[in-house]
């Protein structure tokens, strides 16, 4: 709403926008992010989401109203510059603990100790990145601030990461500042968090874990990197919990998770950085915001027939309101991600399918009755607000013409707009047959890949 | 080298602009650097470590060299200080009760806490900071007027109810001088955030010409035995709540006598920007003096009515003051015909007080009004939490 507004501004149009209660705070960061720090905004008193038509015609006419009127007659000041410390300016000298309290105290640690990032760590961990220091990755919302080659180092030393790790980090927040992701909705209120995908000879030159326990912290690779994706968004993006952060629960960072290429080369299934378009022999990374999570346990079969119910059937149940992300908000956006333990795909792949057959199948089964994808968007949730049926967002344009093929309620849809929306990955416990599968949150975190480049020694 | 850990008081816009950056230029243009040298050069970051031999002593160099003290030495706002403050509230240390005008530094929970525990403020007494801060947000308040104009009122904390005695708010002897920690840190902790969040820099942004000793602190409590019911119970609380109520004072003008005196003071050139502006003004009555106007029958209305039907100005009087000749358009109750011109709109804007000490001296006290809106705004105090139940 506000990059709208925004937009409209600077166009020379006169804005406000309708916030409510509770994105406030949000809104003044955003906007400042923005450039336009007095970006006029009329609020609307609690969350329109549970209010009565009558409580919220009383609360727009007592409130909102005059802020409408306000915000479109006046003019939104423009931004100054906010000073901040010089790049590689020294903060703080102390011990330890009085460098850990420090940066505790002043917002730049996730409440884990960190490691304290010295002049030389961070010098190390530039040296092995193989790029000037001062070098710009892209400028990251909400707080506006330029990512650069140096932010990464320090936030990689203060993650835990070794230096070695750099090119990794590097990759992500190119991939972080690629607007096809959409960081400046990391803040947003389901909370979604990113999963990181990683690829390529990198795995085993950085020591990921692939295999049992693949999303279980105990390695330092996957655990550090996926600690420090959250600290450069608390320190550089600028997203802070109880201020631009709205994430009404959130959860902590999600472990690299790491393919098992071996098994995937055996059974010549492409992995998650091919299907995007890298190399074979190239290294990569993988970002996407997934809302949640669930493992599906003891998928019992020796067949494809037996096995795609179940595996689709557990797509189907992550993936509820997310269906905003299908149809409506940002049509064919959503991604979701099943990884199956290498035996799971093995069995399938004798099975005589490829990686692209088992999204077919997975696309063929992963269907509910149109009434309740309808429900999803327009009556449990008010996301497509007006009850649009999916004959309506058909003809409108905001859905893919397989939703409408017939006007029977009880007709089964798919939750994804195509077969290949349906990532698949392979990692996990090798000989253990679960599968995991995590619902994705659309445009607010649409995957993105990023090559890895190891500067030549 | 002892270590403090303190949280940078000073006030920050929602777009995260420090407001010391405005300071600095205005202190600059108006060539008031030599009294902060200092001013906009700090860590732009929550909190700072500050180590010294005597840090409590380099604090308070830092903090009046940067602008954010009133001249007095400060209590360095330590984490744990700021946070015993803090812990007396239900709200998050981050909640934003709103922006200080004019130069907009958010008020969080936190920022307020800092300048209390400046201040002097005790952990108990910052539930009636937050509150009078509450009052001093609220537009009719004028906080922008209040500290950009070039008179030199202040704002008058008056708090009634219970919690008054048991936080040591003064309402008897000298309840408007020195010589109570609650009265002195609650009312300074208010001038601290409209300078320190607010940026009411004297000369760079405050233009008032003279100021007044009430900038310092003007805070007293209300004294529970007089004869009238409480400001809170006529401002619609229950007697069982307490409150603040802020108003717009010009100054503290000492009266020793009954209303007759009153009414000869009200019906002066003090009350001059009070005609002008529709203000609000009030008047502390001692003890004793409530006592005898009550034994004569004379309740609260009574005595308002009387003050404003007898402080009338003469219109002669009027025609020949410097505000008069310079300013033009008057509020249309102010009708030079008449002969005679009231102070007030309306009884109503007399705020009637008791405190004082009980003596057998007839002590009063008028405090005129300056600025627009007419104000008199009040905000119930929520009990700080572990003095509940």
């Amino acid at each position: 709403m506000l990059r709208a507004s925004a937009v409209a501004e600077e166009a020379g149009v006169p804005s406000v926008s309708l916030t409510c209660e509770g994105f406030i705070g949000q809104a003044a960061t955003t906007a400042t992010g923005l450039g336009l720090p007095g970006l006029p905004v009329a609020i609307v008193p609690g969350h329109v989401d549970v209010q009565t038509v009558e409580e919220l015609r009383a609360n727009v006419l007592a409130v909102t109203v005059e802020g409408v009127v306000q915000g479109l007659t006046s003019p939104p000041e423009k931004a100054s510059d906010i000073e901040e410390p010089e790049p590689g300016e020294v903060v703080f000298e102390g011990t330890y603990d009085e460098i850990n309290r420090f940066y505790y105290e002043n917002g730049w640690s996730d409440g884990l100790p960190i490691v304290p990032p010295t002049a030389a760590r961070v010098q190390e961990f530039l040296k092995l990145a193989g790029r000037d220091a001062d070098e710009e990755l892209g400028v990251l919302l909400p707080d506006k601030r330029s990512a650069t080659i140096r932010t990464v180092a320090i936030n990689g030393v203060m993650a835990g990461c070794r230096p070695e790790y750099m090119p990794v980090l590097i990759a992500l927040i190119e991939a972080m500042a690629d607007p096809r992701y959409g960081v400046e909705h990391s803040g947003n209120t389901p909370g979604a968090e990113t999963l990181i995908v990683v690829n390529g000879p990198v795995i085993r030159r950085l020591g990921f874990n692939y295999q049992q326990g693949a999303l279980r912290d105990g390695f330092q690779a996957n655990t550090a990197i996926g600690r420090f994706w959250r600290l450069y968004l608390r320190n550089v993006a600028g997203f802070l919990p109880h201020k631009t952060d709205k994430g009404t629960f959130g959860n902590t960072w999600r472990v690299v998770l790491a393919e098992n290429e071996d098994a995937l080369r055996q059974m010549g299934w492409t992995t998650i950085a091919q299907d995007a378009g890298v190399a074979p022999g190239e290294s990569a990374v993988t970002i996407s915001r997934f809302t949640g999570g669930t493992v599906l346990a003891s998928v019992f079969g020796t067949n494809p027939e037996q096995m795609i119910p179940y595996l689709a059937d557990g797509i189907t149940r992550l993936v509820a309101w997310e269906v905003i992300f299908t149809v409506g908000m940002s049509v064919g956006a959503q991604r979701p991600l099943l990884v199956l333990s290498p035996i799971l795909a093995q069995t399938l792949a004798r099975g005589g399918l490829s990686k692209q057959d088992v999204q077919r199948r997975l696309f063929e089964h992963a269907r509910i009755p149109a009434w309740k994808f309808e429900r999803y968007i327009g009556e449990w949730t008010n996301l497509a607000p007006g009850r649009p049926t999916l004959r309506d967002l058909v003809r409108r344009g905001r859905a893919a013409p397989i939703f409408a093929q017939s006007d029977d309620p009880e007709r089964l849809v798919p939750v994804v707009e195509k077969a290949e929306d349906i990532m698949v990955a392979v990692s996990g416990d090798p000989l253990r047959t679960n599968a995991y599968v995590f619902a994705h949150n659309g445009i607010l975190g649409f995957p993105v890949t990023k090559p890895i480049r190891f500067p030549a020694r | 080298m002892e270590a403090l850990w303190v949280v940078i008081p000073t006030g920050q816009r929602a777009s995260g602009e420090w407001i010391d950056d405005t300071l600095r230029r205005r202190a600059e243009e108006a060539g008031l650097l030599p009294r902060t040298p200092l001013a906009g050069r700090f860590p732009r970051q929550r909190v700072e470590v500050v180590r010294d031999a005597d840090p409590t002593e380099e604090v308070n160099a830092l903090f009046e060299a940067r602008g954010w003290t009133d001249g007095l030495p400060i209590v360095p706002p330590t984490l744990a200080r700021v946070e015993a403050l803090c812990a007396t509230t239900a709200r998050s240390a981050s909640d934003v009760l709103g922006e200080v005008e004019p130069l907009r530094g958010e008020a969080t929970v936190e920022k307020i806490a800092a300048n209390a525990v400046m201040a002097g403020c005790r952990p108990e007494h910052f539930p009636v900071v937050l509150a009078a801060v509450e009052c001093v947000l609220d537009p009719a308040f004028n906080l922008r007027g209040v500290q950009t104009t070039d008179e030199n009122v202040a704002p008058l904390v008056i708090v009634s109810g219970p919690l008054a005695a048991r936080l040591g708010i003064n309402a008897g002897f000298g309840a408007l001088g020195p010589g109570w920690r609650a009265n002195a840190a609650i009312g300074r902790a208010l001038r601290l955030v409209m300078l320190n969040l607010g940026g009411g820099w004297p000369g760079a942004v405050s233009l008032a010409g003279l100021g007044q000793p009430g900038r310092y602190t003007l805070c007293l409590a209300e004294r529970e035995d007089s004869p009238w019911p409480p400001l809170r119970v006529e401002l619609g609380y229950q007697a069982g709540q307490s409150t603040v109520t802020v108003l717009r004072a010009e100054t503290a003008i000492n009266i020793t006598g009954g209303l007759a005196e009153v009414v000869s003071v009200m019906a002066s050139a003090a009350s001059a920007f009070t005609m002008l502006w529709e203000g609000r003004v009030a008047v502390v009555v001692a003890p004793f003096v409530a006592r005898r106007l009550a034994a004569e029958g004379l309740g609260k209305d009574d005595v308002r009515r009387r003050l404003h039907a007898e402080a009338r100005v003469q219109a002669g009087d009027w025609k020949r003051w410097w505000l008069r000749q310079t300013v033009r358009q008057w509020p249309a109750w102010i009708d030079e015909a008449a002969g005679t011109l009231p102070v007030v709109k309306s009884a109503d804007d007399i705020t009637v007080v008791v405190a004082g000490a009980d003596l057998a001296i007839p002590q009063l006290a008028y405090f005129p009004s300056w600025g627009f809106p007419p104000c008199r705004v009040t905000r119930e105090i929520t009990p700080p939490i572990d003095l509940v139940g």
